[in-house]
């Protein structure tokens, strides 16, 4: 055992606040670290977990509240909000590995460990001491790489340990792990844990970040449960299961927020059918099918191979061959997206500034733009255009005193509106709609229910990929659960409740291993 | 009903570059009486048509955000493959008409397959188009000067004499080449804003990924607009050779930039987007009009007409920025 | 043969003699000559590199042993490399250069003269004296003045005109400055001078300009046969070519045939041979051939081509 005691305050936070604008997405967190643990958090996708370890961590500025560190002798010091940047917390011992890689791609590894940190002897760089410490550090990481290459030619998951190797270089007395084994192997994991266990006996302590719940349980000493900005639990670790974490995470009574659309029945249609659906690198295994009128949701964690899979099936990626799509029973590949368009398929992406509106562009312009070519023969008949947009206006509610604006000023939620009827402008007859009211307030998220609700009564087939588990809920009729490029499950009925999409989501349920041994037997 | 408005920033490029036309206009007209001369103002035309052809190519292909840098190269390659062609056939061809419709319909295909390989380089190997086309450039410029063997490609005296009169042939009293220029200027303009091809472009000038979510051909349509830029300088070229007769490793020098002058002088937006073939048309006339208002006075040193030209080119494109009109109270 | 005799005119007799004799005389000496020249970016250039290639082709014939490298440069600052190149790869014993800019390559070409290589200076001199063993040029200032003068013979009793000007540069000022040193005093009126940069394509606008400004012209000095093929399109689109003439310079085949087929538009030019880097490979080869002396200036005239002896200029196989 190490000379500090453990269990001794390193960190605390009271009534910590955060809000980007008029959005409240933390509010009165009170947390507390000790050395030498393990704290995990868990939460949904966004539930604010990112953003509180940013607050640690000096990356985003408190709104409100007071954070305490523990200054050397161990007595907790106010630190001063404004000034706590990341470079005051690192200096401090406080260090923060993010889930985007942030690594100088073109330096090697002895370089990226130790930038802005570099071992001098006078005025020159002490080379050698680097590179010694740097093998040093990747031999405790299990990691057998060549440190002199740059990092650019490294893999995602050794990339990673480079970013946790550097951590360890700073003497961290804090360190924090947002999702730091989603790149991982196994193994690497395993070398990551042996590495935490090695830390938190030195009285280190972990704040660590993770979705799987297998590696909570293997690693964490508490744990704190965080659902819509707000701190729900801190509990031991020691007295949940699983299965505990996973119903702590959602805990919530579905509203009646939600329209209810008529499920369709076993006689109707099926419109949209993949086989052994498959990407190479992003895709391994995805098989579904969609009814006429019928809402699909699509569910699982970041990264899961959601948005991958519907931008394959609109033509953005190519199936591999053994997959096969059929539309109304007929098989079908798309080369372009304009195709899946003729053939009535159009997909809403989840990406409105980036890939969905021309921000500066009117709005007429926005919404006729996917389905320009119904309103020219030859040349665009700017009145036949005009017209359909001011019955798009009605028909999806786009409120409005100046409709001469550019889409960039439209609100968020107005925008979501104008992506929706620049889309339904091509009459499509199985709608893909990606995170459909990410970032929108809770009026027009019922609108747009509302209106997915509206097609699927007309004999509409949606597809609604979403991280927010409430709508997928509430409003598809089946929810289709991914993991890591794989379709898992497909759940109905009783089946279609949050914890048990949050077991197919987390990897600890699937329905593949059956169909797998039926196709096999 | 709600009308198709575009927004009010815009309005005040379509002013701008009329605004910097009046305005040499009339210093043209200060400057010397001879300006306003109907012979001047039908050279000005003419002469304007070659880059403002080019710029009404070269607003295609900017407004979809890209960028052709070998115009003025190209403008020469051809030039000297027209000129060979008619040389070569000569003995083979009697009708002397005939023979210059081979060259014209030559030069057209070339122009095209130019202007492909610049957009096929830039959509399926992708490279960026300022390095293909300044790649491309620095061929065509040196295929010229191998196939002039460093000198001057000059055209038959007798087919000269035919194809002249492409240049210097008049109809209603205005010169070919300004119908020419007045043609492409107004197909450009119909398949820019009316059509659904320059819609696209206009998309995949502003964003190309939000034009590839919708269902846009984004590849396709890029090379197109290399495709366009192309046939534009084979037009220009069909016009340009009759006058002089003649190609040479000079021909065409920085019509490129003179080209993208025009253009961004015209209101069309560099980084793309938004473009203007009217805007483009203007640019290319007061480009010309500098140069035909310094000859036509000695009140300004020699040496300094480069400053001046400079001076105007950025004078045109604050006015078309509508910078002035924000200092001014509304 | 009488093409080498015809260009090799403008030396004196002896120098002809010698350079003829000897050139044909096979030596058993090994000698690399070097020789740099602005790439081929216009006319006159394209000429220079003609006769250039020939005379490297013909000398190496000629003398087994003799190596000659060629090398063209697109600017200053690749013509000094080329330089270098030519001492440290291809050890040459002899430099031929036609300098870029005249202040930028006197340093280089001092560094060369110093390795005891023997160098020949064409065209355009250095900005400091005594470096180069031999110096070929034409005459810049007698161009001028040659057409200044036959322009105000022809106009002797008064009229205007016009001039088109090359590119700015020191050759353009000694050509233009000369000119009207010489018009001065004249009855002759300058109307105005502009820029043509030695291009058709300016030569025509700027002409067309002038033609739309001065209502009587009645000689233009357009210095250059490249500027004088534009303004001949310029005029004749104007119909004007009955009431002015037009003086060019250089010595291109295409006006030179003109005024050998006795063209009222064109009736004179004035020689400016870019065959001069013939002369001075000539005299540099001559230097390993004999004992003759040879050191020294050697500068070209710059005779008035007229319809009677046109036809000793006439070359239709160069490209210039």
């Amino acid at each position: 055992m190490p000379d500090t005691p453990p269990h001794r305050t390193l960190f605390t936070a009271k009534s910590l606040t955060k809000s980007f604008g008029e959005v409240r997405v933390l509010s009165n967190i009170d947390l507390q670290v000790n050395q030498g643990e393990v704290l995990a958090l868990l939460g949904e996708n966004g539930a604010g977990k990112s953003t509180l370890v940013k607050l640690i961590g000096g990356y985003e500025t408190v709104s409100g509240g007071l954070l305490h560190l523990a200054n050397e002798a161990g007595e907790l010091r106010p630190l001063n909000s404004d000034t706590w940047k990341h470079a005051t917390a690192e200096a401090q011992g406080v260090i923060l590995i993010h889930q985007e890689l942030n690594l100088a791609e073109q330096l090697n590894a002895v370089e990226n460990i130790f930038l802005g940190n570099e071992i001098r002897r006078g005025p020159f760089l002490d080379k050698h001491r680097m590179l010694e410490l740097t093998r040093e550090y990747l031999s405790i990481l299990d990691c057998d790489i060549d440190p002199l290459v740059p990092v650019a030619q490294l893999s995602v998951s050794v990339k990673q340990m480079i970013e946790i190797a550097k951590a360890y270089a700073k003497n961290s007395r804090l360190l924090i792990l947002d999702e730091p084994t989603a790149v991982l192997t196994a193994k690497e994991s395993e070398a990551l844990f042996q590495l935490i266990d090695r830390l938190t006996e030195q009285g280190v302590a972990i704040v660590y970040i993770s979705h799987k719940l297998d590696e909570i349980e293997r690693i964490a000493d508490r744990v704190v449960v965080l659902r819509d900005g707000e701190l729900v639990g801190d509990y031991d670790a020691k007295t949940l299961t699983k299965d505990d974490m996973a119903r702590l995470m959602v805990g919530r009574e579905l509203t009646n927020l939600f329209p209810v659309a008529t499920p369709p029945n076993a006689t109707s249609e099926v419109v949209l059918e993949l086989k052994k659906g498959a990407v190479p690198g992003l895709i391994s295994n995805a098989s579904f099918q969609l009814r006429a009128g019928e809402i699909l949701g699509f569910a699982g964690l970041v990264g899961s191979g959601r948005t991958a899979l519907m931008e394959a099936i609109i033509g953005l990626h190519q199936f591999s061959k053994s997959s096969e799509l059929l539309i109304r029973g007929k098989s079908v590949s798309f080369s372009s997206l304009a195709a899946a368009r003729d053939a009535g398929i159009a997909y809403l992406t989840k990406d409105r500034k980036g890939s969905g509106l021309l921000l500066g562009m009117s709005l007429p312009i926005n919404f006729s733009l996917f389905s320009l070519h119904k309103f020219s023969n030859g040349l665009i008949n700017t009145k036949k255009e005009q017209e359909a947009f001011s019955e798009a206006v009605d028909t999806f509610e786009i409120r409005l005193k100046d409709l001469s604006i550019s889409a960039g000023n439209l609100s968020g939620g107005n925008q979501q509106k104008l992506l929706l009827a620049k889309v339904m402008a091509a009459e499509p007859s199985i709608i893909i709609v990606d995170e459909p009211t990410r970032g929108i307030d809770i009026g027009t998220k019922s609108q747009i229910y509302h209106f997915i609700a509206n097609l699927a009564e007309k004999g509409h087939s949606i597809i609604m990929v979403s991280s927010d588990m409430m709508e997928v809920i509430g409003l598809s009729h089946r929810v289709a659960v991914m993991c890591r490029g794989q379709l898992v499950g497909i759940l109905e009925g009783e089946q279609k409740q949050e914890h048990e999409i949050m077991r197919y989501a987390a990897g600890l349920e699937s329905q593949l291993t059956q169909e797998g041994e039926k196709a096999s037997a | 009903m709600p009308e198709i408005k575009i927004t009010r920033s815009i309005d005040l490029k379509t002013a701008g570059p009329f605004v910097a036309l009046i305005a040499l206009f009339i210093l043209g007209a200060f400057v010397n009486d001879a300006f306003l001369s109907s012979g001047n103002l039908s050279n000005i035309l003419a002469r304007s048509s070659f880059i403002g052809i080019v710029a009404i190519g070269a607003t295609f292909v900017i407004t979809a955000g890209g960028i052709d840098l070998s115009v003025g190269s190209m403008a020469a390659f051809i030039s000297g493959c027209m000129i060979l062609i008619m040389n070569s056939l000569m003995d083979k061809i009697e009708s002397l008409p005939v023979l210059i419709l081979i060259a014209i319909f030559a030069s057209a295909l070339i122009g095209a397959a130019a202007g492909c390989i610049n957009g096929l380089l830039t959509t399926k190997a992708k490279i960026e188009a300022f390095i293909v086309t300044l790649g491309t450039m620095g061929i065509y410029r040196s295929l010229i000067t191998y196939m002039a063997d460093g000198g001057t490609l000059s055209l038959n005296f007798t087919v000269g004499d035919v194809y002249s009169e492409v240049y210097y042939g008049t109809l209603l009293g205005v010169p070919y080449p300004v119908w020419v220029f007045l043609c492409v200027a107004i197909i450009g303009y119909v398949l820019l804003n009316k059509t659904v091809f320059g819609r696209h472009c206009f998309a995949i000038g502003s964003n190309e990924k939000v034009a590839l979510y919708s269902a846009i051909h984004v590849d396709r349509v890029k090379t197109m607009t290399y495709i366009l830029q192309g046939i534009c300088v084979s037009i220009a070229t069909i016009i340009y050779v009759p006058r002089l007769g003649s190609a040479s490793g000079q021909t065409g020098v920085l019509w490129e930039l003179e080209a993208i002058a025009a253009v961004i002088i015209g209101g069309t937006m560099l980084k793309g987007g938004y473009g203007r073939i009217w805007g483009t048309v203007v640019g290319a006339l007061i480009l010309t009009l500098i140069g035909n208002i310094l000859n036509l006075t000695d009140m300004i040193s020699n040496y300094l007409n480069g400053a001046v030209q400079g001076i105007i080119v950025i004078a045109a494109v604050y006015l078309q920025r509508g910078a002035w009109r924000k200092r001014a109270p509304t | 043969m009488n093409f080498h005799l015809g260009r090799l005119k403008l030396l004196t007799p002896s120098i002809l003699a010698a350079v003829f004799g000897l050139s044909i005389i096979a030596s058993a000496s090994a000698q690399t000559i070097g020789v740099s020249i602005p790439a081929a970016t216009h006319g006159w250039a394209g000429g220079l590199n003609f006769h250039a290639e020939e005379t490297k082709k013909r000398l190496e014939a000629a003398n087994p042993g003799m190596k000659i490298v060629l090398l063209t440069a697109n600017s200053a600052s690749e013509q000094a490399n080329d330089l270098e190149d030519l001492v440290a790869i291809h050890q040459i014993d002899a430099l031929v250069v036609l300098p870029f800019e005249s202040a930028p390559l006197t340093g280089p070409v001092r560094n060369v003269k110093r390795r005891g290589i023997f160098v020949t200076v064409v065209d355009r001199g250095l900005s400091e004296e005594g470096i180069e063993d031999v110096y070929v040029a034409g005459n810049n200032a007698e161009l001028g003045q040659v057409s200044a003068k036959y322009i105000k013979e022809r106009l002797s009793s008064g009229g205007n005109i016009v001039i088109l000007r090359g590119i700015p540069t020191v050759i353009d000022e000694q050509r233009f400055d000369a000119f009207i040193e010489e018009i001065e005093g004249s009855n002759v009126i300058v109307l105005d001078d502009k820029h043509a940069n030695w291009n058709r394509d300016d030569g025509f606008t700027v002409m067309q300009d002038f033609l739309a400004r001065f209502p009587k012209i009645d000689a233009v000095w357009a210095q250059d046969d490249d500027i004088a093929i534009g303004v001949i399109q310029a005029v004749r689109q104007a119909r004007r070519q009955d009431e002015l003439f037009i003086v060019g310079g250089g010595g291109m085949k295409d006006i030179v045939k003109r005024v050998m087929d006795g063209d009222k538009l064109t009736p004179v030019d004035v020689l400016y041979p870019p065959s001069m880097i013939a002369t001075a490979m000539e005299l540099t080869a001559l230097k390993f051939l004999s004992n003759a002396p040879i050191n020294g200036d050697y500068i070209l005239g710059s005779p008035l081509i007229t319809q009677d002896n046109a036809e000793d200029y006439y070359f239709p196989e160069s490209p210039f």
